[in-house]
């Protein structure tokens, strides 16, 4: 367990000293800043833009972050041959991408909440009738860029760092279409065509079953039931990642 | 001299760049007639962007309903356009007011009525989508019984939990016998204080015909409206038809 908190510490300081994340981050809050721009030519509708296009702004990044920073987390440590020594100490294999998964877990907690905060000061300050709800919109992003960590983590330790990123993002942009898959499966093309789609619908996670940004701009109202079901639903998909990136870092021959 | 050169050659590519842009001809006014996807091709294809989706078509609206009723007053595609946002984002009361006005200059009464009816069901709890029904009736309404349906939205819209008290009695103006040019006054008024900057504009308009020339039975005349707005909307309709407090 100590084991685990050590390389998670190291790489949380590590990764939140990353410079790409840096520059990557303060992009992202100067797309918030420019809500406010958006918000002038839309009629007094500037507090609802700020809020719409800001959590998408959070989302798109958050997941550019996640992706491009958790490829490299296992396989640098593999290439640099660091993996070495720290498997030369009593480290188990599943310690090192739970610990590495949480290091990265809590730098995006920092981004992704930082990111989260100031755009529910903006909203604040720009009088749309700043609610609490971007903030659980955040904290629900938050937990989609952690799916999407787990499954970068997994395909970096079979893959490449530049494919285990652009799977990433394409997990996380067909984890916004599984239900068409499922329509898919229903055309009745065929038993196997049907199975194979079935396959599909169940292994890409599903990241449109739930909208708190609609919620967030007064569209709807939140389904908390819903919410924190589509919540423990992730927190096991990750969980199933993990393990499989734990399963094959444990056969790999170093 | 290397120096000199890097940065003579850095002003000249600036200039370039600038000049390029700056000497650029103005772009002429867009077709009229735009490509608009239906509502559930983006529920089906990103169902939890629907609401950026529906922010993003409404700035192009904001931009494309300004574009062309400053040139060419073709608004072919306005229909399209707001019946896109609205079907994705229903509690947009802000898409059914801008709608409604964008409707009426395209030349779709019918379907700005329409769309009210549709937005005053999406959204029983908002008292500004029935009071601009209530406007749109009595002012491009047709029929004996404009002023009785008009009537019944402004009562629809007062009975709204937190609706302003000037709505119910404008209501009761609507029925009362004589006074038209007072009633049109009272109605322009209650689309200025509900309005955005689009609605305020064309409501300043109406009322600058509406009231009286002679200052003192226009200031008259203003006074009288001011029981159909918040204090500072009154004070603002005041200074846009520039009449001395």
């Amino acid at each position: 367990m100590t084991q685990v908190a050590a390389i998670a510490l190291n790489t949380f300081r590590e990764t939140v000293r990353d410079r790409v994340l840096t520059v990557i981050a303060l992009f992202a809050l100067l797309m918030i800043v420019a809500g406010l721009w958006l918000g002038s030519i839309s009629l007094e509708q500037g507090g609802r833009m700020m809020k719409d296009f800001g959590l998408v702004a959070v989302t798109a990044f958050g997941v550019i972050i996640a992706a491009f920073i958790a490829a490299t987390l296992v396989r640098k440590e593999v290439e640099k041959r660091t993996v070495f020594v720290l498997f030369s100490k009593p480290v188990s294999r599943g310690g090192f991408v739970v610990g590495k998964f949480l290091g990265l877990a809590a730098t995006l907690g920092v981004v992704v909440g930082g990111m989260g905060l100031f755009l529910f000061l903006m909203t604040l300050a720009v009088g749309g009738g700043a609610s609490g709800m971007v903030l659980v919109a955040t904290a629900l992003i938050y937990l989609q860029v952690l799916t999407v960590v787990a499954v970068v983590v997994f395909f970096s330790t079979i893959t490449s760092a530049i494919l285990s990123s652009m799977l990433g993002l394409g997990v996380f942009v067909a984890g916004q279409l599984s239900h068409n898959v499922l329509s898919l499966s229903r055309i009745g093309a065929g038993a196997v065509t049907e199975a194979a789609s079935w396959v599909v619908f169940v292994l890409i996670p599903n990241f449109s079953a739930v909208d708190v940004k609609a919620a967030a701009v007064g569209e709807q109202t939140v389904d908390w039931g819903a919410v924190a079901l589509w919540g423990v639903y992730l927190v096991a998909y990750m969980t199933v990642a993990l393990i499989g990136a734990a399963f094959v870092m444990r056969r790999k021959e170093f | 001299m290397r120096r000199a050169l890097v940065a003579l050659l850095a002003v000249a590519c600036v200039a370039l760049v600038v000049g390029y842009q700056v000497t650029r001809p103005e772009q002429a006014a867009g077709k009229p007639r735009v490509f608009v996807p239906s509502a559930s091709f983006f529920e089906d294809f990103s169902p939890a962007f629907r609401t950026s989706i529906a922010d993003a078509y409404y700035l192009y609206l904001v931009q494309y309903y300004g574009e062309h009723i400053k040139t060419d007053q073709r608004l072919d595609s306005v229909p399209d356009l707001v019946t896109l946002i609205t079907d994705l984002s229903p509690r947009f009361v802000k898409a059914y007011q801008f709608g409604t006005f964008a409707l009426l200059d395209a030349g779709e009464p019918g379907a700005a009525y329409e769309l009210l009816k549709r937005g005053a069901e999406a959204n029983r709890d908002d008292y500004h989508v029935p009071a601009l029904a209530g406007f749109l009736v009595y002012a491009f309404g047709q029929g004996e019984d404009k002023l009785q349906i008009a009537a019944d939205w402004y009562a629809r819209a007062a009975a709204v939990e937190g609706a302003p008290a000037y709505l119910g009695r404008l209501a009761a103006t609507l029925t009362a016998k004589g006074g038209e040019r007072e009633k049109a006054a009272l109605m322009w008024a209650q689309v200025y204080a509900d309005g955005d900057k689009y609605s305020r504009e064309k409501a300043v308009a109406a009322l600058d015909e509406l009231l009286p020339a002679d200052p003192a039975e226009r200031a008259a005349g203003l006074a009288a409206l001011r029981e159909a707005m918040p204090a500072e909307r009154f004070d603002m309709l005041r200074d846009d038809l520039g009449v001395g407090g």
